[in-house]
């Protein structure tokens, strides 16, 4: 029955020059409000929108008569609505460039006219069927405008669009995970999915660089420079991230000797063990008080789970590190009372028990700590699980120590013309500062012509690189062929 | 960028007490074996990366205490990182008193083990116990792993990771840069 509503519209398309843009507009908020309904009531037929979209890919099949310049438009639609076709199977959400397909072809007032059952009862497939993709084609109006939506530009002069579609994906986002907050965690632009759309995540923390790239082919700096800036506002739990956000400076640019101190910071002050009943009566108290003070001030704390608060008020809350309350005073925050806990609000449908509280706080730290641990060990993205992951990252760790042997029984093998070199050239090998570099850049010369004899070692020009005085190669070479002479073995 | 400039004074830092080490190594013995050259050259790298740190993480702080259980090379210590090798008695006490809290949880977990017999050995108890001797495992590996928890067992890890590579970088070089300067490699 609705293939022949589709069917006669098409026939009957508009012999009236609907002006493109004024249908878009109206199409796009009547239908705005359509499926912010059917967001809520979560109907689901996948059947109607395959019905939809077959119809649509025969309405642009056909070029209506009416209006020229859709039929430059329709490829480009059709070539959308096929795109979206193949993703949009078990997602529901409407693209809006639908939209426009159908107020092109003359839809619109049919729109208007079916409230809410229409083809439009737009099928929102049950939360785990999200197909993030979509959300992404969802985004590409608005974000880029990016090449099939181009020629439309409806779009962009659509003020609220942007809004709406930005509303559409975070709302979906929120009922769909509304266990996680919208904290795209520690992520690489390309580890996890739903760290796709960079609209949203207003928690989204860029990589922290306490995984700086060592590797030599600079693969790993390439993707850590393509992680997203780090806002400033922080998702509710998570003083693990939050400490490394303070502490660095911008997120990749943390010297990783920093991190030592940072780390040596979180371990000094260390998980405080329950505050004894009695104490914790008079803290509830000043919490609470605390809590009110800070509240408008605190985006950046997690609120208290009030709930668990009050009933236990004298199993305290969690108090995990310290680190956060250090930082908030020395961050401008003076008013803020010293306190020690970290306020953590229950989730939905989960206990308030103060005990399932603290371990779900310490769950997530040790989550967050492996994403860390997985962008530093290569070959761990596609590992998922913590037993998996353990064990590449204690393979990982013996290959570098086994790694090291092997190196420096290398360099013992050798180490007569070594050591003859670190004796001699003591004051040569310093001022590291300035020809360390150079030094170290040796290597990277890989010199096609494997110089292997001392002679051609010799010639000044045969490194060729600036900051190592040559003179110091020189005396290094010369040193080596005193040593090797004196070595027999 | 800006971090590699940093990893970079990172290597150079570890360079730096690393020939540091070297070199009284070779000041004292002249004629050593290989072996012993390897051992030599094995704990300057350790000392020497275990310094940059600067006592800030646990791992350092524990690799350089085991070292320093062996009297000769205090000197080397001192040399390397600049200051007074730790005494014994600071770790040992920690120590010790670590050791006590763990062998009464493994008594614990013993007794647990085998109050509790499960009929059926459901897939997220093989889970947990995978994760835990895993951890276990993680443990061994990292210096001074033993006496941590978990979440700093791992944070630890991510450190003693990031150190072991500038090691292995810096390692690696020296030797190809010693392949190049040294075309006749001796035994």
């Amino acid at each position: 029955m609705m293939d022949t509503e589709y069917f006669i519209n098409a026939g009957i398309t508009s012999p009236q020059p609907l002006d493109f843009e004024t249908i878009t507009s109206m199409a796009w908020n009547a239908l705005n409000s359509e499926v912010e309904q059917s967001l809520l009531t979560h109907s689901s037929s996948v059947d109607q929108y395959s019905h939809f979209e077959s119809a649509f890919s025969s309405m642009l099949s056909s070029p209506s008569p009416s209006t020229s310049g859709l039929s430059t438009d329709a490829f480009v639609l059709q070539e959308l609505i096929g795109k979206l076709g193949g993703g949009a199977r078990n997602s529901g959400l409407l693209p809006p460039s639908a939209t426009t397909v159908m107020a092109g072809g003359g839809y619109c007032h049919d729109v208007n006219a079916n409230t809410s059952d229409s083809c439009y009862g737009t099928p929102l497939s049950s939360p785990p069927n999200l197909n993030y993709p979509i959300l992404d084609q969802v985004h590409a109006p608005k974000l880029g405008y990016s090449v099939p939506l181009s020629p439309l530009p409806s779009f962009s002069t659509d003020p609220g669009f942007a809004e709406r579609s930005a509303k559409f994906s975070c709302f979906g986002r929120w009922s769909f995970n509304g266990r996680t907050p919208p904290l795209a965690g520690i992520n690489n632009a390309g580890l996890l999915p739903r760290a796709s759309t960079p609209v949203m995540e207003n928690g989204k923390l860029s990589r922290i660089s306490s995984s700086p790239s060592l590797k030599q082919d600079e693969s790993q700096l390439k993707s850590q420079e393509l992680c997203q800036p780090r806002n400033e506002t922080r998702a509710p739990i998570n003083e693990f991230v939050s400490d490394f956000n303070e502490k660095s400076t911008v997120s990749d640019q943390i010297p990783v000797a920093e991190t030592g101190s940072k780390f040596s910071n979180e371990l000094n002050s260390r998980k405080r063990k329950p505050v004894p009943r009695g104490k914790s009566k008079e803290d509830g108290s000043t919490l609470a008080k605390g809590f009110e003070g800070d509240d408008d001030a605190n985006i950046k704390r997690s609120k208290s789970a009030e709930s668990g608060k009050i009933e236990n008020g004298t199993a305290k809350p969690e108090e995990e590190a310290v680190d956060e309350n250090e930082k908030q005073k020395t961050n401008q925050k003076p008013p803020e009372p010293p306190k020690d806990y970290i306020h953590v609000r229950a989730r939905r449908g989960q206990a308030t028990d103060s005990h399932s509280l603290a371990e779900r706080v310490r769950r997530e730290k040790i989550s967050e700590r492996m994403k860390l641990l997985q962008d530093l060990v290569p070959g761990c993205n596609k590992v998922t699980g913590k037993a998996l992951m353990l064990d590449e990252i204690i393979n990982y760790v013996q290959s570098l120590q086994r790694q090291v042997e092997f190196l420096s029984m290398k360099l013992a093998s050798v180490n007569p013309g070594l050591d003859c070199n670190m004796e001699n050239v003591p004051k040569q090998m310093y001022p590291l500062d300035s020809s360390a570099p150079a030094f170290l850049n040796i290597n990277q010369l890989h010199n096609p012509t494997p110089n292997r004899q001392p002679s051609q070692n010799l010639s000044p020009g045969g490194f060729g690189f600036p900051g190592f005085g040559e003179g110091d190669l020189l005396s290094i070479f010369q040193m080596d062929q005193t040593c090797d002479l004196k070595v027999e073995r | 960028m800006k971090e590699r400039m940093q990893n970079s004074s990172l290597k150079q830092e570890f360079l730096k007490n690393w020939i540091k080490g070297l070199q009284l190594h070779t000041n004292f013995n002249k004629n050593t074996t290989i072996l012993e050259r390897r051992k030599a050259i094995k704990l300057s790298a350790d000392i020497a990366i275990a310094s940059t740190r600067n006592s800030t993480t646990r791992w350092s702080r524990a690799l350089i205490s085991d070292a320093s259980r062996d009297g000769s090379n205090k000197t080397l210590i001192e040399k390397i990182s600049g200051r007074e090798a730790p005494r014994k008695d600071s770790f040992g006490l920690i120590r010790c008193s670590k050791k006590i809290m763990k062998r009464s949880r493994v008594t614990r977990q013993i007794r647990a083990r085998k109050a509790v017999l499960p009929s059926v050995v459901g897939a997220s108890l093989i889970e947990k116990k995978l994760v835990k001797s895993r951890t276990r495992a993680l443990k061994r590996l990292v210096p001074g792993g033993e006496d941590m928890d978990e979440i700093s067992l791992i944070k630890e890890t991510i450190d003693y990771i990031v150190s072991l590579r500038v090691q292995v970088d810096v390692m690696g070089r020296m030797a190809s840069v010693a392949d190049r300067l040294i075309p006749f490699k001796s035994l």
